[in-house]
């Protein structure tokens, strides 16, 4: 037994998270929420020259020919940038699962955009930027949509009407869409928990009240710790269910929602202690914390929440 | 102990349920952190004071009815059932009226109360500062008399609906040399003076529902002093604890909230979660709970025994139900809970807006502070 990531992996994760502290920092994810697009096409540009949104796909296609291992830190490090954009979608799902198909060139080479409409809600996440959408049985191009107002402005929502459809069987080391992007979101769930986490210890350790900075409290201690526990107690289960990805374990499924859950209230507690620890900043529009806490919320409710993979977790546990 | 109404109470009820009933608008006004929504509050407050309605617990004299607080949360549960706008003058009329009728002098009585039961001055709490949030009495802002006037310089910020409000009470440094709880004299304050400068800060939801205001050479004259000088911060104390205890957030409210989401989760909740279930329940009980609580408590302010430190054990009690009612009502709306409108808005900015309860008015740990100091009787820690 062995459970590490080899120095690859762990290079090219780094690698990641240089490039987006370049190229994804808050202000370009703003920018990206002001100017209503929730997209940036130069990052994109970068995320596919690094082989960031083929690692998925196989080498035979072009691809970067990686497995679920490969990629978790990956998501990990887009979730700690709150990437805009439908990268996970395309990364974890489209390219891979289209690449031996007509639109698997473009896809892997970034040319086009693919989103997903897996689950059965009645939205579809940057519908508005995509050039084809993959539901469960067939790609959707040439669509129209309309806005539904979502609240996150790095992965916006829209519904969807009409379009060109053609046969598809959507299938990732043999997940189904939605638990592919359940084991992403949640690798991007703890992503977004470590920044939120550090945006909030520097506050505090530079925010002073009562001539002392607020990081020497113990109630604002507690409250960055325990949110730190639940952050770190979802990743080795996070690890583990691209493990089982990777392999085809049988427990991939119950592996896929216990981090799933584990990974989304890990990431709302940590929303909340982070926003509390701010005090009147944290409920600005200013403060970066917004970027990161909404993308949470946002995801911590998709491809399942908690009480839905608990509940699956519990039919393969007490069965 | 005797939990049924009074016959005069049930009239009281039933008088406040039929002006409700026919007066409230039928659709929702905009949200109040608008422009337009902002103003169309303020003509439906002057619809409540016209109704003598909108400060039921004031002396008539001053345009209330010299309700009891017992009927005065009546009154609340027949707003909220009703559906009625919220109040954009609260921190008017259940903070600083009730501040003047205990401090102030008979002609500011006359001169503030009226105009604020009818909103047509609306005001902001001018409280906080940038460095002085949790730390309230290490406020910055300073008055220096001049003649008959004082000379307001300073920031204040987060003061909520500032953005079009028309005074603000603040609490300015006085005695620079005082230790610091003392040397502060609690000043009101037109907003449009010159020399005051209002800057809207964007909330969580993007709408602005706060303000930034800069103090620079402002003049006003000293009898807009509410209290003594340089006892500001008794003055202020005086009616926070209120105010987290039980005017800032009537149980009435959460009693509502708990009926919305029961009917929620009748219509959407999935009945084979029973781990569901047991939260919908569970936050129903708080919320009854929390009315009980409430409900001994005024009663006890009626026989004498004022509400103290333990205020603080309210305002932790409520702001945590309120976003536990909101987590649950968003778990059970599934996708719509990730947009900001749509037929179940209402409910997703209501969980953004319970993520600040937790903040404002003092911070969870500011009121565990209190309760262990004062309540409790803890040694000090800092
Ligand atoms: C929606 C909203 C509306 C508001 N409306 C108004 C208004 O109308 N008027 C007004 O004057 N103010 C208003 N406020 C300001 C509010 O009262 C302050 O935000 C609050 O008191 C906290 O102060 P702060 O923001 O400076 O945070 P800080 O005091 O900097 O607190 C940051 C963190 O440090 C913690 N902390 C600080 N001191 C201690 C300590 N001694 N022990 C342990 N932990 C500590 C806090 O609990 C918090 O977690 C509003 C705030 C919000 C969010």
């Amino acid at each position: 037994m062995k459970f590490s990531f080899t120095d690859d992996q762990r290079l090219f994760a780094e690698g990641l998270r240089e490039l987006l502290a370049n190229e994804c920092p808050p202000t370009l994810v703003r920018d990206v929420w002001e100017n209503g697009t929730g997209h940036s096409p130069e990052l994109w540009a970068h995320l596919s020259g690094m082989g960031v949104l083929s690692m998925l796909a196989p080498e035979s296609a072009g691809g970067m020919g990686g497995s679920f291992v490969d990629a978790i830190l990956l998501f990990q490090e887009l979730g700690r940038a709150a990437v805009p954009g439908p990268v996970l979608e395309h990364m974890a799902v489209a390219a891979p699962a289209l690449a031996s198909t007509t639109f698997g060139a473009s896809l892997i080479a970034g040319d086009s955009i693919a989103t997903l409409w897996v689950d059965d809600s009645p939205y579809v996440a940057h519908a508005g930027v995509a050039d084809l959408i993959l539901r469960d049985d067939h790609v959707l191009e040439s669509f129209r949509t309309t806005d539904a107002h979502g609240m996150d402005g790095g992965r916006r929502l829209f519904t969807v009407s009409g379009g060109n459809r053609t046969d598809a069987t959507p299938n990732v080391a043999g997940l189904d869409p939605f638990d592919a992007m359940a084991l992403a979101s949640a690798a991007y769930l703890i992503g977004l928990s470590e920044r939120m986490i550090e945006i909030a210890a520097e506050y505090a350790r530079v925010r002073e009240q009562f001539g002392k900075p607020i990081g020497s409290f113990q109630a604002v201690k507690y409250l960055m710790s325990d949110a730190l526990l639940k952050v770190e107690f979802a990743k080795a289960p996070t690890y583990r269910a691209a493990f089982s990805a990777s392999i085809g374990a049988d427990t991939l499924v119950r592996d896929i929602s216990m981090a799933k859950a584990l990974a989304s209230e890990a990431a709302y507690r940590t929303s909340r202690s982070t926003m509390q620890v701010h005090g009147g900043i944290g409920y600005t529009w200013e403060a970066d914390l917004q970027l990161f806490m909404k993308k949470s919320w946002a995801l911590m409710r998709s491809y399942g929440d908690a009480n839905f993979h608990r509940r699956r977790v519990s039919g393969f546990v007490l069965a | 102990m005797d939990l049924r109404e009074t016959v005069d109470e049930a009239a009281f009820r039933l008088e406040a349920r039929t002006w409700l009933e026919a007066n409230v608008p039928d659709s929702s006004l905009p949200s109040f952190d608008t422009a337009e929504g902002f103003a169309l509050h303020r003509q439906w407050e002057k619809k409540l004071y016209d109704g003598r309605w909108s400060a039921v617990s004031w002396p008539e004299q001053y345009g209330g009815r010299g309700a009891d607080y017992i009927k005065w949360l009546i009154f609340e549960e027949e707003y909220y059932r009703a559906g009625a706008p919220g109040r954009v003058n609260q921190n008017g009329i259940f903070l600083l009226g009730p501040t003047i009728m205990e401090v102030g002098t008979d002609t500011q009585k006359e001169r503030f109360l009226p105009t604020m039961a009818s909103s047509e001055i609306v005001w902001g709490q001018a409280w906080s500062e940038p460095n002085a949030g949790s730390d309230l009495a290490g406020i910055k802002s300073k008055a220096l008399r001049d003649g008959d006037d004082w000379i307001l310089n300073g920031q204040k910020i987060w003061a909520s609906r500032a953005v079009w409000a028309d005074w603000c009470f603040g609490i300015f440094r006085t005695d620079p040399e005082a230790e610091r709880h003392r040397g502060l004299t609690f000043i009101l304050c037109p907003l449009d003076l010159p020399g005051i400068t209002v800057r809207p800060i964007a909330q969580l939801d993007g709408d602005t529902g706060f303000a930034e205001i800069f103090f620079d050479d402002v003049r006003v004259p000293v009898e807009n002093t509410l209290g003594e000088v340089n006892k500001g911060w008794g003055v202020a104390m005086a009616t926070a604890g209120f105010e987290r205890g039980v005017s800032l957030r009537s149980p009435a409210r959460f009693s509502e909230a708990v009926n919305r989401l029961v009917a929620l989760w009748k219509r959407l909740g999935d009945k084979s979660d029973t781990a569901l279930a047991d939260a919908v329940t569970d936050v129903w009980m708080q919320a009854e709970g929390y009315r009980l609580h409430t409900y001994q408590t005024v009663t006890g302010m009626l026989e004498g025994r004022p509400i103290g430190a333990e205020a603080s054990l309210n305002k932790i009690f409520w702001s945590e139900m309120d976003v536990r009612i909101h987590e649950i009502a968003l778990q059970i709306i599934g996708p719509e809970a990730e947009r900001m409108e749509g037929p179940l808005e209402r409910w997703v900015d209501g969980f953004l807006f319970s993520l600040s309860g937790p903040i404002y008015a003092g911070t969870h740990a500011i009121q565990r502070n209190i309760i262990a100091d004062r309540v409790l009787q803890l040694p000090k820690g800092m």
